[in-house]
């Protein structure tokens, strides 16, 4: 396949580690957060941290769309899926996030209509097919879903669909990279930053991160060709005593980003502050529908319970999302904590850390 | 690519055909390869 075989080559792979061999001092650390839950499965599925020396050590961040949303949110979804009239709509992988009251799939097995999509069209799909029920999307994930939402709802108005709503969970990925380099006891020495998300927001988002944290950034794409290059990039930085926000992802990023997918997200959706899940709540750090876009506003059309769920106890989610735990360091991994009965976000989406260790059968930590 | 209709098109990954918003994409033609997410095309690749 065109974009994929090229970048799984494994003559090429061997090259990458050599040169990393050769970059980094030996016996000196070099902690890398690979912020997107993607770059996490890249990593653990195709062997890439056993192909860097143990100098390059790769912390897992916050950017799992699934993985981020408090319990109080799943509840939230959970009292929409049970209003008779709705149909509820949501990615597969959200179905199965406990909340403070089981999940929406064991919602949806005590009669509530939810159902799974792929996309917030087929959403929009489903209420020009039935016009007698309402149709509500539950939008989640960051810069790189928001476009989806916000093209739905667009549609939506120019075709005059009454009866399709989205209850908007969109959350931007500036604000949790601030938290966690804000954070006491950071042991971050640079960043590989997301990829599809910088398609949409470009690469000048990060600026920030190189001139008040000092700390380099390379936009990375999925494949491990992509990311042994991009800790390649990151270690010649520091070999060359450069701090800057580089581009490896050139074959889909722009600098400027795509201006047409921002402009959809501006029209249609503001910031507000909202509660991350082992984050806290931060400033301007999610999006709301603006009130232009009121009547499709799930959260302004029906009354929401809006409760603070505490995480269950024994669930260190919020520590892992930090990079400050490594998933198998968790006290339930494994064990309580599982992909079929999972206690914590992370252990649910195929984005979340702990399901990349669990899959990829990294259960414990492997002496180098 | 294979087809475009309006604001949609019809895309093959992995063998598998989609069909996917190209508003943030146009112009849009067959044979282009759009990097897809959640049912729209968010970038052309090059």
């Amino acid at each position: 396949v065109k974009y994929v075989d090229e970048f799984r080559d494994g003559e090429l792979a061997r090259k990458l580690a050599v040169e990393i061999e050769a970059l980094v001092e030996p016996g000196r650390t070099v902690k890398i957060m690979e912020v997107c839950g993607g770059h996490t499965h890249a990593i653990y599925k195709h062997g890439v941290e056993h192909l860097v020396p143990a100098e390059v050590d790769f912390v897992h961040g916050p950017g799992c769309p699934v993985c981020v949303i408090p319990m109080g949110r799943v509840d939230d979804a959970i009292a929409l899926a049970e209003r008779p009239e709705v149909i509820f709509t949501t990615f597969g992988d959200m179905m199965r996030v406990p909340g403070g009251r089981g999940s929406l799939l064991e919602a949806k097995a005590r009669g509530a209509d939810v159902r799974m999509v792929y996309s917030p069209l087929d959403a929009l799909e489903l209420a020009r097919a039935n016009p007698e029920r309402e149709v509500v999307f539950f939008a989640i994930g960051f810069e790189t879903t928001a476009p989806a939402t916000a093209l739905t709802l667009l549609r939506a108005r120019a075709e005059g669909i009454r009866n399709f709503s989205a209850f908007c969970n969109h959350v931007t990925i500036g604000p949790p990279l601030r938290a966690i380099l804000d954070s006491p006891g950071l042991k971050l020495e640079a960043f590989i930053a997301p990829g599809h998300v910088s398609t949409v927001i470009g690469t000048r988002p990060y600026d920030f991160i190189v001139e008040e944290y000092g700390k380099p950034v390379v936009v990375t794409a999925f494949e491990p060709l992509d990311i042994l290059q991009a800790v390649v990039m990151l270690l010649r930085q520091f070999r060359e005593g450069r701090c800057e926000v580089e581009n490896q992802y050139t074959r889909a990023v722009s600098p400027a980003g795509n201006a047409r997918a921002r402009a959809a997200i501006d029209e249609t959706m503001e910031r507000r502050d909202v509660e991350w899940r082992g984050l806290g709540e931060l400033p301007a750090s999610g999006l709301r529908l603006r009130d232009a876009f009121a009547d499709y506003d799930a959260e302004r059309i029906w009354e929401l319970p809006h409760l603070d769920v505490p995480d269950a106890k024994a669930c260190q989610c919020g520590q892992v999302l930090r990079g400050a735990l490594k998933p198998y360091e968790c006290r339930v991994f494994g064990t309580a904590c599982t992909p079929e009965r999972p206690l914590g976000t992370c252990m649910v989406s195929s984005e979340g850390a702990c399901a990349a260790y669990f899959q990829y059968g990294r259960r414990e930590q492997v002496p180098a | 690519v294979l087809e475009v209709e309006g604001t949609n098109a019809t895309v093959e990954a992995e063998g598998r055909r989609e069909r996917v918003g190209i508003e943030l994409v146009e112009p849009v033609e067959p044979g282009d390869t759009l990097l897809c997410h959640a049912g729209i095309a968010l970038e052309k690749l090059s």
